[in-house]
């Protein structure tokens, strides 16, 4: 599987997408994705020390957390209609991912993700970015469930890559506070090939 | 006569009634109104039954029928092939029009098997070439025990047709039997309006579901998305919209701001030195559109589309990074006033470039709501997209930026605040139901304001489909917008989910590169003919005696039936209002229009062609 896995990102990568610089760039199939996950690796590593824990808690609402899990029958948009986010934190968070993302001469998303308290079981994503790529986020959801991999990190703290869908690598990192607890994860993520038109909608 | 030669004559004439009958047990022909669906066993389907009717009184079908028209549109009905079990048969129209230009579109009518009622609908229409011929049950609709085929019959009136009666004939032959059924066009002086009073827009997202819906171009073109074929396919649901008396949009960025290629020109540096790299892409999707050349050989004429989407959205064309920034004035300014000189330069100067937000914060791209804002915070951030256009276009410029904005929960405040700003309104129906007096004083200070839903199900009377432009037209808006008409879902063909988000069908499964029509859009069209004409007769009879007297015949109801009153939870900022309030709030309405029955707006076409019958 992972071989096969290998064999998608040489053939499908742009030729010179990947690693502008030639030194960097990888001369055999067997290269190409570990080339791929550690320059993801890299910016996961600066964004865990770069992306602050602390203003991450700060931006989901209080009321977006109430009514996040609040059923009404007859209300089917309750909750997405009371999503709400602190502007400042957001912002300040999402300009970070951005110039995280940046790192990367390919392009690459860093999301960040936060567990749900009082809800171990599940775990939301709370910032996407431009290319709008992800390998766990199904369209549209508040939240979902837990992760295994990134139970993984919030747990031990460690990074973990996770490559499961054919076309995809993650790395996953975590997002820690000022009491160095594990707060978030960020997944930086890439596709080969870039999807244009995906989630154009 | 002596009695002999009586009873012959007598004899003769009874062996050919007989023979008529025994023929008609066999081969039948029938002609059902447009609001009447037929399912693929003779009956007509359950959600058009009105009330008081019974399933064998409508089942006669008529033997002949006899249609009122003006010029300039079309008139219709459905055709129903009976040829006999297991039987070949042949089908065939012909025309004694007496060599004037009216035309006939035949179709097809595929039915829908709807896994929620365990019952056929006919909705898709696929077009077909006369003299017709298959075999009973239709190869690829495999329905066993099929007993009917319906279709359904255009008669396009161009407007230079001469008035008067038109005859023609529909034939049916199967095996040694036909059967004939007589048509009879009656034309009317009057011309059909070619603008519409209420602009029916039909939404969709991004293009990567033509991709989906087209597996075999896809095959055939490695590079889909950049072939002649992907551009002159979107062209296509363009004219199928067209002329159907509608527009079509279609929206190219996601709600994290991802810009499909063709959406947009590319761009490239940051800050001072980002620019416009190339218009290739941009061009090839729209020039054609943009100027009208896409139309050609339409029977509405060429003419450029009258809106569409620019990719503007908070990533776009300035860097979400530099928000707040002077890099992303810089950026946006800049690349905006290239768009604007290459508008201008192209002449594209009919067509309303919509700067639109379509963005919400549940789906976790940006931190504020551009669609349908319900915290008032939010709309300081349209309050400086305008201030950057403002800065970015010249005052005098002939190209037509248009700042829109889809309203729900707090449309009542942003009527206010953002006055002078956004300029075009698409507001949430039920809300927009409390604020009576909003259309006018917002067309007043010539604002454009449209509402929205979505398409009915199939299995909704089919007449359903007319409430949406005539209570714009009641309500003295501009427009309306079904959200979404270009997903009929993964299989509509034998998987079908009602059509809620569908108004035209993939034609590929019939060999066609291009959208089939709906039996709903064809209703909707032709409601649209009516709408155009009913409006146009305000020069001889107020408006508003138009207005109240279509909405009687519609479902016996008086125009302020159509409005709901401003609820006392309007007085409180939205963010304390309740979903489940906003239904209570809009329960008249909703009500009243939940049980709109199939031939209320036949009842409304028969008003309209009275009036103009009386006119001449």
């Amino acid at each position: 599987m992972k071989l096969l896995f290998l064999l998608c990102v040489v053939c499908s990568l742009p030729a010179g997408a990947a690693q502008p610089k030639a030194s960097a760039r990888p001369t055999t199939a067997a290269d190409a994705a570990p080339a791929i996950a550690a320059k993801l690796d890299e910016v996961a590593r600066v964004g865990s020390v770069m992306t602050d824990g602390d203003l991450c808690k700060r931006i989901v609402t209080e009321r977006a957390q109430k009514y996040m899990f609040t059923v009404d029958p007859r209300d089917q948009w309750l909750a997405g209609d009371n999503y709400d986010v602190n502007d400042e934190a957001f912002i300040a968070i999402k300009k970070t991912l951005i110039r995280l993302s940046r790192l990367a001469p390919f392009p690459i998303d860093v999301n960040l993700w936060m567990p749900i308290k009082g809800h171990p079981d599940k775990i939301r994503v709370v910032i996407r970015n431009s290319h709008e790529m992800s390998q766990f986020w199904p369209w549209g959801a508040l939240y979902q469930d837990m992760i295994p991999q990134m139970k993984t990190v919030l747990e031990t703290g460690k990074p973990v890559t996770v490559t499961d869908k054919p076309g995809w690598v993650s790395v996953l990192a975590p997002v820690t506070d000022s009491l160095d607890d594990v707060v978030g994860v960020l997944e930086v993520v890439t596709q080969i090939p870039v999807d244009a038109h995906a989630n154009v909608k | 006569m002596t009695e002999a030669t009586y009873d012959i004559a007598l004899c003769i004439g009874l062996c050919l009634l007989t023979a008529s009958c025994l023929r008609a047990q066999v081969v039948s022909l029938k002609a059902y109104p447009e609001f009447l669906r037929v399912d693929p066993f003779g009956q007509v389907v359950k959600a058009d039954l009105p009330a008081e009717a019974t399933q064998a009184s409508l089942n006669i079908g008529r033997r002949t029928i006899r249609l009122t028209c003006a010029r300039g549109g079309y008139v219709s009905f459905h055709l129903i092939a009976e040829p006999g079990d297991g039987e070949s048969y042949s089908l065939e129209l012909s025309s004694a029009t007496g060599g004037s230009e009216i035309q006939s579109d035949i179709y097809r009518e595929w039915f829908h098997f709807l896994e929620s009622d365990k019952a056929y609908y006919p909705d898709a229409l696929i077009p077909i070439q006369l003299p017709y011929r298959s075999r009973f049950p239709e190869p690829d609709n495999r329905i066993s025990g099929q007993t009917s085929q319906a279709f359904w019959v255009d008669f396009w009136i161009p407007s230079s047709t001469p008035p008067g009666l038109y005859r023609a004939r529909a034939i049916l032959n199967a095996g040694h039997h036909s059967a004939t059924l007589p048509i009879n066009l009656n034309v009317l002086s009057t011309v059909i309006p070619e603008r519409d009073v209420v602009t029916m827009d039909h939404n969709s997202y991004g293009s990567s579901w033509l991709g989906s819906q087209y597996p075999g171009l896809v095959r055939n073109h490695p590079d889909f998305y950049s072939s002649d074929a992907f551009f002159h396919l979107i062209q296509a649901y363009h004219r199928t919209f067209y002329e159907h008396r509608g527009i079509f949009h279609q929206l190219g960025y996601g709600h994290a701001g991802k810009v499909g290629p063709e959406f947009a020109p590319a761009l490239e540096g940051t800050g001072r030195s980002r620019h416009i790299a190339d218009w290739t892409l941009y061009d090839r999707h729209y020039s054609a559109l943009l100027d009208g050349s896409a139309f050609a050989g339409t029977r509405r004429g060429a003419r450029p589309i009258p809106a569409v989407y620019l990719p503007i959205n908070p990533e776009w064309p300035a860097q979400f990074v530099n928000w707040g920034e002077p890099g992303y004035e810089v950026e946006f300014v800049n690349v905006v006033s290239e768009m604007e000189r290459h508008f201008r330069e192209k002449q594209w100067i009919e067509t309303r470039f919509e700067i639109f937000f379509n963005h919400k914060k549940r789906y976790m791209g940006f931190p504020w709501d551009g669609d349908e804002v319900r915290f008032p915070k939010d709309n300081q951030y349209f309050a400086e997209y305008a201030r950057l256009l403002k800065k970015a276009l010249p005052p005098d410029t002939p190209v037509k930026f248009l700042f829109r904005a889809d309203v729900s929960w707090d449309m009542e405040q942003q009527f206010h605040d953002l006055a002078g700003m956004v300029r075009m309104w698409i507001c949430s129906g039920g809300i927009l139901s409390w604020y009576k007096d909003a259309p006018q004083r917002l067309r007043e200070r010539g604002d454009i304001v449209w509402y929205y839903s979505g398409p009915p199900n199939v299995s909704e009377p089919s007449a359903t489909i007319s409430k949406f432009p005539f209570q714009a037209w009641l309500w003295g808006v501009d427009g309306f917008e079904h959200w979404l008409t270009v997903d009929p879902g993964a299989d509509p063909w034998f998987h079908f989910e009602g059509g809620s988000t569908a108004l035209v069908y993939p034609g590929e499964r019939f060999g066609r590169e291009e959208p089939i029509p709906s039996i709903r859009l064809k209703i909707q069209r032709n409601c649209l003919q009516d709408l155009a004409l009913l409006d146009n007769l305000k020069s001889r009879r107020p408006l508003d005696t138009l207005k109240a007297e279509a909405a009687r015949r519609y479902n016996n109801s008086r125009l302020e039936d159509w409005w709901n009153p401003r609820p006392p939870m309007a007085d409180s900022p939205p963010s304390d209002w309740a979903g489940t309030g906003i239904d209570d709030a809009t329960s008249r309405t909703s009500k009243m229009l939940a049980a709109i029955r199939s031939d209320a707006w036949t009842q409304v076409h028969e008003f309209v062609m009275k009036l103009i019958s009386e006119a001449l």
